[in-house]
């Protein structure tokens, strides 16, 4: 657990934390210990040096027993206060003063001191002046500070206090953190990590209290909805793939071992052959219509747009199928409602995309049957539909026929194909800006591409 | 007919140059674009086969933007894996006449290099074409056969022209979308049989002999002796 502590980020917070108050705390100190060392002391040195200057005066006027007279009067009177006062020969004998020897403490140069000496039985703190008057003789002025220790101790007792109760803090605040937080993302990890290796369908828990590890869980959650939805999709692909390529190829390989069996001569072997390569050329039909599913969906063959008229195309498109229609039974018209506008677009993708529309609405409407071809100018934009009255596509199923390889049940087995058609169809209209509409015609399906129209900025960049 | 195939795929060359042989043609083969380029312009062909991509410093369309700028006319039919619509336009713009996607089969191989060259031969700009007692007036677009005269749609009358431009030629059905109706990419379906079969049921009323064959593997052929 501690190894896990001093790990885990927690431990990172907890000494950020930690410092970030060190800081503060030392921001907040040395000021504080600055005004107290250039007020306090300087003011202190600055009196005792001006009582320095006085007793060198004295000594100036009246000589070394003057100046001993004037102290010893001094220090009788008790005017010295706490004052600490010593005159000495240049032997360091004491001449007159409240000391009776002359401290061993004491540098030997002249200058400014703060010394721990003992004053008369006290150990004491003592701020001094040691000067050296003409003659040799020694001057010591000093007074004891010893009573502002109490206050110094008091000082960096309190800072020790508060540093103490900052890590105290700090400390804790990364335990709760740990604890609290931590755990939450911990969990959410574990989750996760179960998630990957096993079982794809499972969710990380959300509460409905809401925050933010509720809106991570929500997140994370969606993504794997998406890869669950991808994984299902390659799956299902490449069950399809497998499913709609081997028809063909056991097909092939059967004609194949036939021919080898009963070594057929002449017009028999030929035909043989040939439907041979027409197997094959289904397998190829299929990698094609997969390679050009890729292209597009790379975005590859947009610098192919041109200006397109929608209703020019859609009205050849069902020129060019209305032959099929009516040999089945089925009637095929054309509405123009576009209103001449244009489109940016490759008029050939969007052939194939109305072939592979007209395709399905051939394949799937009966005998009988009615098929319109529309190229319309709709509130969203340009529109080509294309409705039947076939037995249409229920609405739960809308969404999945778009799907690559997905068929309906209805075309599964009945009807040829490879059930990339809508899959192309909405690629090719995305490519364009586009989407794919499927709606219910009532009876039958519509399935309608709406594009934005041509703008005449788009249509200058052609 | 004298072809050169510029082709470095092994199985691809010794399929073509077996069928072309077997065709009746003669043909000379070369696997990288420098001898590509030497053969093609030291030899006088009626027709190129030429892949795209190549060994030997200059590609397929190096090879043929560098022939006709020296003003070679020959026609180039060109091979490539690249089968989308940019690179399409990009072969026939470096000078090629014509564009087919591998794999291909070799009755499209063949139909469309006896187009390219008989495109040379013919004349493009008749409009009296007869095949046998069918007969189109281009200009005033009429068609009759044997006197009788026949309504067409518009499209019908494309696909008749072509089919009689090309007589005696097999026609495939990527043709027929590329040239009457200028589709460049095949829709997988079988709409241009249906398309024939419509033209065939008013030009071949009953008793009358059938003018429009179909090939097998291959596509359709317009021919007055059968």
């Amino acid at each position: 657990m501690l190894t896990r502590f001093t790990r885990s980020s927690a431990l990172a917070l907890a000494l950020g934390y930690v410092g970030l108050g060190v800081v503060a705390l030392a921001l907040f100190a040395l000021p504080l210990w600055y005004a107290w060392r250039v007020t306090v002391e300087e003011y202190r040195v600055e009196l005792i040096q001006e009582d320095v200057q006085r007793f060198s005066e004295v000594f100036a006027r009246r000589g070394a027993e003057g100046l001993s007279a004037f102290i010893d009067e001094r220090v009788n009177l008790q005017i010295a206060g706490d004052r600490l006062l010593l005159l000495a020969d240049p032997s360091l004998q004491p001449l007159a003063g409240n000391l009776e020897s002359w401290p061993k403490e004491v540098p030997a140069q002249p200058g400014i001191y703060t010394i721990d000496m003992v004053v008369v039985g006290h150990p004491s703190r003592v701020g001094l002046v040691r000067a050296t008057l003409p003659g040799g003789y020694n001057l010591l002025v000093g007074r004891d500070i010893t009573h502002f220790n109490p206050l110094e101790n008091r000082f960096w007792l309190g800072l020790g206090v508060s540093l103490t109760v900052l890590l105290g803090v700090g400390i804790a605040s990364g335990w709760l953190v740990r604890r609290v937080v931590l755990s939450e993302i911990d969990n959410i990890s574990h989750s996760v990590g179960a998630i990957v290796h096993g079982d794809l369908s499972h969710r990380l828990p959300v509460t409905p209290r809401g925050g933010e590890f509720n809106t991570l869980s929500t997140t994370i959650n969606r993504m794997f909805d998406q890869i669950e939805q991808l994984v299902h999709g390659v799956r299902n692909v490449s069950n399809s793939i497998a499913h709609d390529l081997r028809t063909p190829l056991a097909e092939l390989r059967s004609r194949l071992e036939e021919m080898v069996v009963t070594r057929p001569s002449g017009e028999e072997l030929n035909e043989g052959l040939a439907d041979a390569v027409e197997d094959v050329d289904r397998v190829i039909g299929i990698f094609n219509a997969l390679l050009r599913l890729a292209e597009i969906d790379a975005g590859a063959q947009r610098s192919g747009f041109v200006e397109v008229n929608p209703a020019e195309l859609a009205s050849r498109a069902a020129e060019f199928y209305r032959p099929a229609a009516e040999l089945k039974g089925i009637s095929l018209d054309f509405r123009d409602a576009a209103e001449g506008v244009r489109l940016a677009g490759d008029p050939l993708l969007l052939s194939q995309a109305v072939f592979n529309l007209l395709d399905n609405a051939v394949k799937f409407t009966p005998a009988g049957g009615h098929i319109r071809v529309e190229a319309a100018r709709g509130d969203s934009g340009i529109e080509i539909s294309v409705g039947d009255d076939g037995p249409g596509v229920p609405d739960e199923e809308k969404q999945r026929v778009v799907e690559r390889f997905y068929r309906g049940d209805l075309s599964r087995g009945s009807t040829p194909g490879v059930g990339l058609g809508l899959t192309l169809v909405s690629a090719i209209a995305s490519l364009h800006g586009g989407r794919l509409d499927l709606t219910d015609n009532h009876p039958g399906l519509i399935a309608r591409m709406v594009f934005d129209s041509l703008q005449p900025g788009v249509q200058a960049a052609l | 007919m004298k072809v050169l195939l510029v082709e470095d795929n092994e199985r691809v060359s010794r399929f073509v140059v077996k069928g072309l042989r077997e065709a009746g043609h003669t043909i000379d083969h070369v696997e990288n674009g420098r001898d590509g380029l030497f053969y093609a312009a030291s030899e006088t062909y009626d027709a190129i086969i030429m892949d795209r991509m190549l060994p030997g410093q200059i590609d397929g369309l190096g090879i043929i933007e560098t022939l006709r700028q020296q003003g070679n006319r020959t026609p180039i039919l060109v091979l490539s894996a690249l089968s989308s619509v940019d690179e399409r336009i990009k072969g026939l713009r470096a000078g090629g006449d014509d564009y087919l996607t591998k794999p291909f089969a070799f009755g499209e191989l063949l139909a469309r290099l006896d187009a390219l060259v008989r495109r040379l031969q013919v004349d493009a700009g008749a409009t009296q074409l007869s095949v046998g007692d069918l007969h189109m007036d281009v200009r005033s677009r009429k068609v009759s056969r044997g006197g009788r005269a026949i309504t067409l749609q518009p499209r019908e009358f494309q696909l008749l022209e072509y089919l009689m431009r090309h007589v005696g030629q097999v026609v495939t059905r990527t043709m027929l979308l590329e040239n009457v109706w200028d589709y460049h990419f095949d829709p997988q379906t079988n709409i241009v049989d249906v398309h024939i079969s419509n033209l065939r049921q008013k030009i071949e009323i009953q008793g009358e002999k059938p003018l429009v064959k179909t090939v097998r593997g291959a596509g359709y052929m317009m021919t007055a002796d059968s």
